[in-house]
């Protein structure tokens, strides 16, 4: 959405958690939510769940203030994973800045993975996103469980193309802050060229990511 | 509040957010926590709930959501108890926020799936009406191929029924072709016998008692008579000889060759073959123009003009006349059946050249004849037009293109 509100000097960026069903995409969330220690830091805000399962989305809110005292706000959204909620997923997916695609690491989830992978790169253009040059960090989730792909084989698999790929296991919070500062390094320099952070707020690429993510 | 399409995620006001509650019980429960001098006003200075004056040495605390100050909550009380009260709403923003974002939401997600589901229902529609084009299309052509069918099956009933006739009267035909022969060829002989005999009656005047018994036994009288019994004999020959050929000619239907032939000849040859039936009912009229020579199926267009015929001669109620009328007009060939016979009913009419359609009593047509004419002549490029007044008489026009497309 990128959105830039002069009269009350504030830039508000959408990224967004996309993935099949129960990859752990609200947990990654909630680690954030526990990791992060941002200047402004709001709850989640969780709408009706059903089994655990997201039914509409989860926002968090993150936010600083810039040298030049701009609020630079991130709201932090997760989709909901089952196939029947295409519609509410490109609702929160339009307008998006950035995503992680938050795949599930077990042997057995493979055909859920590429069909949700699809299934983003479909939303995208619906939504009218340009998917080849949006921010995209595709995370392979639980990374603690048994009958897993190794991450050899991920690499092998994901080679040819063009994102970063992260490993990490939301339930216990490794590599969830790294999957999130490698989006924000994807994001910036989007931000930079729409809003000048460099040079007309004083926010270089480690001074935003520091200020979000922390140190 | 209007939703707009895409806005589930927008910023929301503070007045907003409180929406759904009603202002007045918000301000009695802060009134009771803050004590009577309270104010709660929105970041841009609307006053939501309390008072508009004043609140000297009171504590002010913001109203916070989504990380931002949404408003200000003033009181003439102590800080951690407007902090509290403070808490207290924000917590009532974040449900309300809650409530907002989701309704949103839904009614986006609701307009999104209604469209898809028009979309769907359009196409549908759209190979709904494809596959119903495609079975007309199909009904069309089933009912073709049916008339096809039907088409064949009659010319072939006709054909073979035509074809044992034929059979037959070209075995009679033969058999009587040589009987006929030596009989003609016989009275010719006779005659001359007579005329032979007739030279002996000088001879026989000239000798009174012999010219007494020639004149007893009328001798003249008999040689006179002998000779036009003779002739009559041969006429009546003669005219078995030429209805045995036209036979023959006319029993040639199974003949599926195109011929070059006159039409008017074929005219006379049935109305030959035809004279025993027609001639008791009625007097027929030839009334022929010059033809051009045409291809055609000559055996099949005898089968024609003899059902056209026969046809005429059944309508005669009363002996009346039957006219056949020849012309070549333009590119066309033109021949006329005009009947003054009893006419055929509208509603007949209407109905003459379905097939097994037939006025007649049980046996006596099959209902054949003139369905079997219409396939004919439309299978040489031609068509039969018919005129009838009750009462009056009929007229069927067979129609033929000149140029002869059989």
């Amino acid at each position: 959405m990128a959105d830039i509100d002069e009269t009350n000097r504030k830039i508000t960026l959408k990224l967004v958690y996309y993935g099949p069903a129960m990859s752990g995409k609200t947990t990654n969330l909630m680690r954030l939510h526990d990791l992060l220690a941002p200047e402004l830091k709001g709850d989640i805000l969780t709408l009706e769940t059903q089994n655990d399962r997201t039914l509409f989305f989860d926002l968090l809110p993150l936010g600083f203030l810039t040298p030049t005292g701009w609020l630079i706000k991130l709201k932090l959204y997760t989709v909901p994973g089952q196939v029947v909620h295409d519609a509410t997923r490109k609702a929160v997916l339009s307008r998006a800045d950035g995503m992680v695609f938050v795949a599930d690491s077990q042997r057995t989830q493979s055909v859920n993975n590429s069909e949700s992978f699809q299934n983003l790169e479909e939303n995208a253009r619906r939504v009218g996103l340009d998917f080849d040059s949006l921010p995209l960090v595709v995370q392979f989730n639980k990374r603690d469980l048994p009958r897993i792909l190794s991450e050899e084989e991920i690499e092998a698999r994901w080679a040819q193309a063009p994102w970063p790929l992260t490993f990490a296991s939301a339930l216990t919070g490794a590599g969830v802050r790294e999957t999130f500062v490698r989006l924000l390094e994807q994001v910036y320099p989007h931000a930079d060229r729409q809003f000048s952070l460099t040079e007309a707020h004083g926010m270089s690429q480690a001074a935003f990511v520091q200020a979000v993510a922390g140190a | 509040m209007d939703i707009l399409p895409g806005s589930f995620d927008r910023e929301f006001t503070l007045s907003e957010l409180l929406g759904g509650i009603s202002r007045k019980k918000l301000s009695a429960a802060l009134a009771t926590l803050l004590g009577a001098g309270f104010r709660l006003s929105s970041s841009a200075g609307e006053v939501l709930a309390g008072t508009t004056d004043d609140l000297p040495g009171g504590a002010r605390v913001a109203v916070r959501h989504d990380l931002e100050v949404l408003g200000w909550l003033e009181a003439a009380a102590a800080e951690d108890q407007v902090g509290a009260a403070a808490t207290l709403l924000e917590l009532l923003l974040h449900q309300g926020a809650r409530y907002h974002m989701a309704s949103a939401l839904h009614i986006e997600v609701v307009r999104t799936d209604y469209e898809a589901l028009q979309d769907q229902y359009a196409a549908l529609q759209a190979s709904e009406a494809r596959y119903r084009a495609l079975s007309q299309q199909l009904e069309e052509r089933v009912q073709q191929q049916v008339g096809v069918i039907e088409t064949a099956q009659r010319q072939l009933y006709q054909a073979e029924k035509m074809a044992s006739i034929g059979q037959l009267a070209a075995g009679v035909a033969h058999e009587i072709n040589n009987p006929i022969g030596f009989i003609r060829s016989n009275l010719g002989t006779a005659r001359g016998y007579v005329e032979r005999l007739q030279q002996f009656t000088p001879a026989i005047r000239a000798n009174p008692p012999l010219a007494e018994a020639w004149k007893r036994a009328d001798m003249d009288f008999l040689i006179e008579d002998f000779g036009a019994l003779l002739k009559e004999s041969i006429d009546g020959a003669d005219r078995v000889a030429r209805i045995v050929a036209d036979l023959k000619g006319f029993s040639n239907v199974d003949h599926a060759e195109v011929e070059v032939v006159d039409l008017n000849d074929s005219l006379r040859s049935v109305c030959n073959v035809a004279h025993a039936q027609v001639s008791p009912k009625a007097e027929v009229v030839m009334d022929l123009g010059e033809l051009p020579p045409l291809r055609c199926h000559a055996g099949r267009l005898n089968q024609v003009f003899l059902s056209l015929l026969l046809n005429a001669a059944h309508a005669m109620d009363t002996r009346g006349e039957i006219r056949i009328r020849s012309r070549h007009a333009g590119n066309e060939l033109r021949i006329e059946f005009a009947d003054t016979g009893h006419g055929i009913a509208q509603d007949v009419l209407e109905r003459i050249f379905d097939p097994f359609f037939t006025t007649r009593d049980v046996g006596q047509g099959t209902g054949l004849g003139l369905t079997v004419s219409r396939d004919v002549i439309a299978a040489h490029g031609g068509r039969i037009e018919v005129q009838s007044a009750p009462g009056k008489g009929s007229a069927f026009t067979v129609v033929l293109p000149a140029d002869g497309r059989a």
